[in-house]
């Protein structure tokens, strides 16, 4: 779906952002990029998107060659959650939102077919089409932007740390729908975000980066238990890693707390009896 | 010291509280985390603390706010800033200057504080918050986390009693999330000022605060130290708050082995925990 | 672009410069090249700015900026050239009187646009401010306001490109070569971007009046701008163009 081919993006021709890229993304998976700020995370979607261009290398998604594509047909394979809501809205009412990019993509004489699809999203994310989308909350405003982006079905969804300024129930109610799409639809999911405890749950790969390269590639739980890798891209494993990797032994492969906890229980037990 | 005395606020044009009767009082040297889902009237109430509500923001504004026993209604704005640093929720647009210089210097030429003491107090706050090489620097040019930083040491060469922030950590990375805890509580530990800090990111109120309020719907739902709060997990996910993995898994504990089990704010206490029941 | 009206940190003879000299050299420049006609000066106040960028240490953004106005100088031009009738026709419909007014109009948007640009990036802005309320009088709050608005443009520049960013991610071409519909592109970005503006804009005034906004006089600045040998240095250069501009035919 996604491949990256030696790529590398360097800033007007100064300070190379990221260096020699080389991943390779399958339809359907759910990857994080992990890293420190700076660390070329979101140029790195950003390249994936074509955006960006690689000043050398390539990208292609799905195919095709991202700094060869055009915008239009580019955002029909991919969508891009932003961080800030409120630089992606510009219409007046949340119909008008998500119908706008729509029409960016399939062009405004599907009028029949943009209106089905605006219905069907307003149905499925319960939102009022007439409501104004700078009076609601910043949560709100994150769920109608992610609405107008899933609204093309893209196949291929970046998020650019998509729970930023959440609360605990909005990032949540984004996070199980991101889910969901990934389970029954096959989105392939592309996430930035810094908050360890999503990733756990949600992802089941990552990418980790710093300086501008890839430092490692492998399963989500992997990745969290390398606690040499951890310390070098200045991170912080999950809680609940960090526990069963100092408890070690037997219980070094428990990465929820339910099963930790069952885990402990059980020795618990045995030890009584 | 700074007491709330039955305080409603509703903003001009809204139909419910933002703040709804809240009484509270938070000692000096306290440091004190707020959390709450959203909308629950956490940046209003630090608003209010700050006096930056009623002075500059329409609203019905009841019941009483005092600090240091001046009433912020009737106190000007200028007078309580002397006395509350306030560091709002976008650096950016509450940053002033083009130089990390000139942003701490704006403070002090203001409020008249004579030249021989200036040059002291800069480096004081450059020297606090750890941003002494960044003195001439252009403020654009730097970090979310250094022009965080940048914000606080403007606020702390005014030296005030008490510092209100309000979600310090919001765009920051990890790394740079827990700088900016670490250097609020050197300052509440060695120069004894009052920390009031607005915050979504429970693990790090969980390590750093040592009272923790959860506000809903404009009223104080929970009240207490950390480990307090967080003893009622359920209670606080039905808020919209969410705990620590570590008390999720130390409720586990005691609830699948029937024994009691402190609550662990931090994963070295949870170890220490399972460590004890499996000896 | 958005580090055009950026303030570079620097020890040149024209940062150590009183702000309010840099100001009046800059106003001279732009006083000359609209008091004369003659293309030779025109070139020379030319020659004299990108001088200044080179003393300033900022040739390379002289010359940027330089480039950046060659596309507008050259549209300029051709619509001059065009529409211009008086004179002897030289070739097709274009005469003499009108090439020399196409190039006088050009090189003076020239050499009043750069040093404008200029002496933001040797001058921070907060110093003109402090310096106009010091040395001129000027009331706190007009200069306040003048430094805010500077201050913003790059952050609303920022803004902009994060928008148009985002829009782009949604498939809205902005590559688009036809001026008007590029224009209607960007039409409804204008919401977000004045909703975000006003938002910061009371956010500032709030920041800055916790800060004693209020209490500032014309005493408060830490700062003092003294007038030195290089202010006057400058004095007298700024006359000297004036009076060349006025007295050289």
């Amino acid at each position: 779906m996604i491949r990256a081919e030696h790529v590398t993006y360097s800033y007007r021709g100064n300070v190379q952002t990221v260096r020699d890229l080389s991943f390779h993304i399958q339809k359907g998976e759910f990857v994080a990029i992990l890293g420190e700020n700076g660390a070329g995370k979101t140029t790195t979607v950003k390249l994936i998107d074509g955006l960006l261009c690689p000043t050398s290398g390539q990208m292609l998604v799905n195919g095709l060659d991202t700094a060869k594509t055009r915008v239009s047909e580019r955002a029909k394979q991919v969508g891009f959650l932003f961080q800030n809501p409120d630089r992606q809205i510009c219409q007046s009412t949340v119909r008008e939102e998500i119908a706008f990019g729509l029409r960016a993509v399939w062009g405004k004489k599907e009028t029949d077919k943009i209106e089905e699809r605006t219905d069907e999203l307003l149905r499925l994310f319960s939102f009022r089409g007439d409501e104004e989308p700078f009076s609601l909350s910043r949560g709100q405003r994150q769920q109608v932007a992610l609405a107008s982006t899933l609204a093309v079905k893209p196949a291929v969804l970046i998020l650019d740390e998509p729970t930023t300024g959440l609360d605990y129930r909005e990032c949540t109610r984004i996070m199980e729908f991101i889910r969901s799409l990934n389970e029954t639809e096959g989105t392939t999911v592309v996430m930035v975000c810094h908050d360890m405890e999503v990733v756990l749950d949600y992802a089941r790969r990552a990418l980790v980066m710093a300086g501008g390269q890839l430092l490692a590639d492998g399963p989500v739980h992997e990745i969290f238990r390398d606690a040499a890798l951890m310390e070098k891209a200045s991170l912080l494993p999950p809680q609940i890693i960090q526990i069963s990797g100092q408890l070690g032994g037997e219980f070094a492969s428990a990465d929820d707390a339910e099963t930790l906890s069952d885990m402990i229980a059980r020795a618990a037990e045995r030890r009584q009896a | 010291m700074i007491e709330l005395q039955a305080l409603t606020f509703r903003y001009a044009g809204a139909d419910r509280d933002a703040l709804h009767d809240i009484t509270l009082t938070i000692p000096d040297g306290a440091f004190l985390g707020i959390i709450g889902p959203a909308g629950a009237g956490k940046s209003t109430l630090a608003h209010c603390l700050s006096g930056v509500i009623p002075h500059a923001v329409r609203g019905d504004f009841y019941g009483a706010v005092r600090v240091d026993g001046l009433d912020t209604a009737d106190s000007r704005l200028t007078d309580l800033s002397c006395i509350v640093g306030t560091v709002f929720q976008d650096v950016d647009s509450q940053i002033i200057s083009s130089v990390v210089e000139d942003e701490l210097l704006y403070g002090l030429e203001n409020f008249g504080v004579p030249r021989e003491e200036i040059e002291e107090r800069l480096t004081f706050a450059l020297e606090q918050t750890g941003i002494a090489p960044l003195r001439h620097r252009a403020i654009a040019s730097l970090s979310g986390g250094q022009r965080q930083k940048v914000a606080i040491a403007s606020l702390i060469a005014l030296r005030p009693k008490i510092l209100v922030l309000d979600e310090p950590t919001g765009e920051l990375d990890p790394s740079s999330s827990r700088q900016i805890f670490s250097l609020l509580r050197r300052l509440n530990r060695e120069t004894g000022m009052t920390v009031i800090v607005v915050e979504q990111k429970i693990m790090l109120l969980c390590e750093f605060a040592e009272r923790l309020i959860v506000l809903s719907d404009g009223r104080i739902e929970r009240d207490g130290t950390v480990r307090e709060v967080l003893g009622d997990i359920a209670g606080l996910e039905a808020i919209g708050v969410n705990c620590p993995r570590s008390a999720r898994f130390s409720s586990l504990l005691s609830e699948k082995t029937g024994r009691p089990v402190p609550v662990c704010v931090n994963a070295d206490e949870a170890v220490e925990a399972a460590r004890r029941l499996i000896g | 672009m958005t580090d055009l009206f950026q303030y570079v940190p620097g020890n040149t003879p024209l940062h150590r410069m009183n702000p309010i000299t840099k100001i009046l050299l800059t106003l001279s420049v732009c006083i000359a090249a609209f008091l004369t006609d003659n293309l030779f000066v025109l070139l020379f106040l030319l020659v004299f700015d990108l001088m200044i960028g080179v003393v300033a240490g900022a040739a390379r953004k002289a010359f940027s900026i330089f480039r950046g106005l060659f596309k507008v100088s050259l549209f300029l031009f051709v619509l001059q050239a065009l529409f211009v009738r008086r004179g002897n026709r030289l070739f097709w419909i274009i005469t003499d009187e009108g090439l020399l007014t196409a190039a006088s109009v050009v090189l003076r948007l020239l050499v009043v646009c750069l040093p404008l640009a200029l002496v933001l990036t040797v001058t921070q802005v907060s110093d003109i401010a402090n310096a106009m309320v010091q040395v001129l009088h000027v009331p706190y709050a007009y200069a306040f306001t003048l430094t805010t608005a500077i201050r913003f443009i790059p952050q609303f520049m920022e803004e902009m490109s994060g928008i148009m960013e985002a829009q782009t991610a949604r498939g809205v071409e902005f590559d688009s070569q036809n001026f008007f519909k590029k224009l209607g592109m960007l039409l409804p970005l204008c919401a977000p971007l004045l909703i975000s503006s006003v938002r910061r804009t009371g956010a500032t005034a709030t920041a800055a009046e916790v800060r004693g906004f209020d209490l500032r006089t014309r005493e408060s600045g830490y700062k003092r701008y003294g007038f030195g040998l290089v202010d006057l240095a400058a004095l007298l250069i700024s006359a000297a163009l004036i009076t060349g501009a006025v007295l050289i035919p």
